[in-house]
């Protein structure tokens, strides 16, 4: 069976320096995948490239064992991602947001499952018909993960996810992936925390310099070991 | 609803949100609203006023006593050119050459030998007409409007959620093209309207609404400059900067340029200059006032034979009305040859100045428009010759009344007392040879056939400029 996210030696060169050099991995179908790395190291850039803004200078990526570069439309349509900045219009209210941008999507939503994504995300009812102009940045992320929920696709792509989110709101995000990722949806996140990587990821990925130096995967059942990343995360940022 | 009418819909909100734009669209409409009544009210007037005046003038010509022929002669006629309707909106060359001529023996109209600086003045973008409104300012709301049309998505960071969507950057862009579209549309009801005035005032239906169409191209080019510059450039500030200097050149610059360079390329000899050549010439020819002139001679001796008569006495004919005609005929030819050259060379200038059309629409537009509104060079050259037509008929069939009506010796002896020169007149029933002249519009077909090219250049406009558009957004990058 053929994987939803697949990176194949995957180089990427941004205005001549190179980003990602050789890195392969694959997320299977309902999976968490967590990708861990210093700042620069090219995780976004990795998330970039399954959705077609980038294009690999040597490798490929493959969505649904397709290649990106070859039908970007299909990869876009089976992904909702989750900017690093979570930019949506400061003008509109969160209503608005999401009924154009899911308008955009060819998946019109009416206002009851807009409510209930944004009953998941905790969005205060009393926020939602407030322009996101007066939100604070958490508020607007919780706006943004909504977004990706509705999409409904087979793929998360969310780089940052729980920037800005208070730790209730963490913890419950966590939850919220989990029971995703339980429905069969496949899930590449980004992210620079560590516990909450291993608390909700089946497999870390660590990224250094564009090239993936390590991976940990949870055993039998139980959680991987925050302690063992941490190290390997500080050795290997180290060297 | 589609994706595209979708964001064309948010694009208005937003405008509709922003007080400015909607300040600046409303001080444009009212601009043009109001310069398309004054003109339409100054043109209606001066229609119906031009046609009275022909009228009036004939009955006056019509009306005079018995007088002496060759006094009717230097009486002389007007013609009269009604605007036509389509200067409501396009005055074109109009205000440069005048509407009325006045026509008598041995002289063309001035207007034929205007200054060439005057006539190649064919830009004319100076006065404030709703033509030069659409021509010049509509263009720079445009710019303000759309310069930051796509790129703001850029700049905001929505670009990526919008294209992460699964939309395509070009159905982005024609989303944002459908919203200025939907300007450009509500732009053009001034001139729909002052176009179905004009039919009111009888212009045709094909005419009246080439020119809508050709506005409306030529907003519509200006629309997908200012888009493509929104995909293209990534900050607004440079996009803006960028767009004023090509409106500059478009509007300004080149217009100037091709101004220059027509007169240059075609080398007209200045008014001065010409007229002492032609009075040169002139000169070789005789006067027809004085039938002694040597240069008559040769004539003289012609006539005697065809006559078989030995003196100019003898003649059944009067031999003074014979010189007028025939020096008539022969100075009218040598300044009609003059005349002739003299706009040859304005219709050149005139077609060099449109091929510049191809750096500037708004070249393309202000051609196309005098073309289809009656306004532009050749209708008034077609004036002139229609005219000058009018004026040599009238003073030939006066010089042959005077050949044959009035008798050589009467004639010759005119001067002599009061009561000799009552004798030396004919009937008043004579001034019945002058033709009612009205002058009248080309036909639509026509008007349109020399607009063509111009139209043409307009379309390749807009197709080159929408077609980088949706190159541009087909391979956008965030
Ligand atoms: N728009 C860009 N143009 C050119 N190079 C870029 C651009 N964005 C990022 N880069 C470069 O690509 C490399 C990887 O950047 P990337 O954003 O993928 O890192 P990251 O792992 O997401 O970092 P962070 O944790 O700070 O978000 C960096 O060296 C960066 O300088
Ligand atoms: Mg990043």
């Amino acid at each position: 069976m053929t994987s939803p996210l697949e990176a194949k030696s995957l180089s990427l060169v941004r205005e001549g320096n190179a980003v990602l050099d050789g890195v392969s991995f694959t997320v299977a179908r309902g999976e968490i995948f967590a990708l861990l790395g210093g700042n620069g190291a090219g995780k976004s850039s990795t998330l970039l490239t399954f959705l077609g803004f980038l294009k690999p200078s040597g490798g490929e990526v493959l969505v649904n064992g397709q290649s990106v570069t070859g039908d970007v439309a299909a990869a876009r349509g089976a992904i909702a991602y989750l900017p690093e900045a979570a930019s949506l219009y400061g003008h509109m209210t969160a209503y608005e947001n999401l009924d154009y941008f899911l308008d955009l999507a060819g998946k019109p939503a009416g206002r009851a499952d807009l409510d209930a994504a944004l009953d998941r995300v905790a969005l205060p009812a009393e926020a939602r018909t407030r322009r996101l102009r007066s939100y604070s940045k958490g508020m607007r992320q919780k706006t943004a993960i909504a977004l990706a929920l509705l999409r409904e696709t087979p793929i998360l792509l969310l780089d940052e996810p729980t920037s800005g989110l208070d730790p209730v709101a963490i913890d419950e995000f966590h939850d919220l992936v989990k029971a995703l990722a339980g429905g069969g949806q496949t899930v590449l996140m980004v992210t620079h925390d560590v516990y909450g990587a291993c608390q909700v990821a089946d497999r870390v990925g660590l990224l250094r310099g564009g090239k993936l130096v390590g991976s940990f995967s949870a055993a039998n059942g139980e959680r991987i070991d925050t302690e063992t990343v941490h190290a390997a995360f500080a050795e290997r940022q180290a060297a | 609803m589609s994706s595209v009418r979708r964001i064309a819909r948010e694009e208005w909100r937003l405008w509709l949100r922003s007080k400015v734009v909607v300040a600046a669209a409303l001080i444009v409409a009212v601009l043009i609203a109001v310069t398309s009544i004054l003109t339409a009210n100054r043109i209606a007037n001066e229609q119906a006023q031009r046609v009275e005046q022909q009228v009036a003038a004939e009955q006056t010509f019509f009306a005079q006593p018995d007088r002496h022929p060759h006094r009717m002669v230097h009486y002389g006629h007007y013609a009269f050119r009604p605007p036509p309707p389509l200067a409501v909106f396009e005055p074109g060359v109009d205000a440069v050459t005048g509407q009325s001529i006045f026509l008598e023996g041995h002289r063309q109209n001035t207007a034929m030998f205007a200054d060439t600086k005057a006539a190649a003045d064919l830009g004319g973008f100076a006065a404030l007409t709703p033509a030069s409104l659409y021509q010049l300012f509509l263009p720079l709301l445009l710019i303000v409007l759309g310069h930051a049309l796509f790129l703001r998505e850029r700049e905001s960071g929505t670009l990526a959620v919008i294209l992460a969507q699964g939309l395509p950057g070009t159905k982005l862009a024609l989303g944002k093209a459908a919203a200025l579209l939907a300007v450009i549309a509500m732009f053009m009801l001034p001139l729909i309207a002052v176009a179905a005035y004009s039919v009111t005032l009888g212009e045709r239906m094909l005419a009246a609404f080439s020119l809508v169409g050709g506005y409306f191209v030529y907003l519509c080019a200006w629309g997908a400059i200012v888009l493509a510059a929104s995909v293209l450039l990534t900050q607004r500030a440079v996009s803006l900067g960028v767009l004023i200097f090509v409106w500059l050149f478009a509007a300004l610059i080149v217009p100037r340029f091709a101004i220059n360079a027509s007169s240059a390329a075609v080398d007209a000899p200045g008014k001065i200059e010409s007229d002492l050549i032609m009075l040169a010439e002139q000169r070789k020819l005789g006067d027809g006032h004085n039938a002694a002139d040597p240069a008559f001679m040769q004539l003289q001796a012609e006539v005697l034979e065809q006559y078989d008569v030995e003196t100019i006495e003898e003649l059944p004919i009067n031999w003074r009305g014979v010189v007028a005609a025939y020096s008539e005929a022969e100075l009218t030819d040598l300044l009609n040859s003059y005349a002739e050259e003299r706009m040859r060379l304005e219709a050149s200038q005139s077609r060099i100045f449109g091929l510049f059309g191809l750096l500037s629409p708004t070249i393309a537009v202000s051609s196309a428009s005098r073309a289809i509104a009656g306004t532009d060079l050749a209708t008034h050259h077609r004036f002139l010759r229609e005219s000058e037509a009018l004026r040599f008929g009238f003073v030939q069939a006066l010089n042959e009344k005077h050949a044959a009506e009035l008798d050589y010796a009467i004639d010759m002896n005119r001067n002599a007392d009061e009561a000799a020169r009552l004798r030396a007149r004919v009937n008043a029933s004579a001034w019945q040879v002058l033709d009612e002249f009205r002058f009248a519009p080309d036909g639509a077909d026509e008007r349109l056939g020399r607009a063509g090219g111009s139209l043409g250049i307009l379309l390749a406009w807009l197709l080159a400029a929408g077609g980088i558009v949706l190159v541009a957004a087909r391979r956008v990058r965030l």
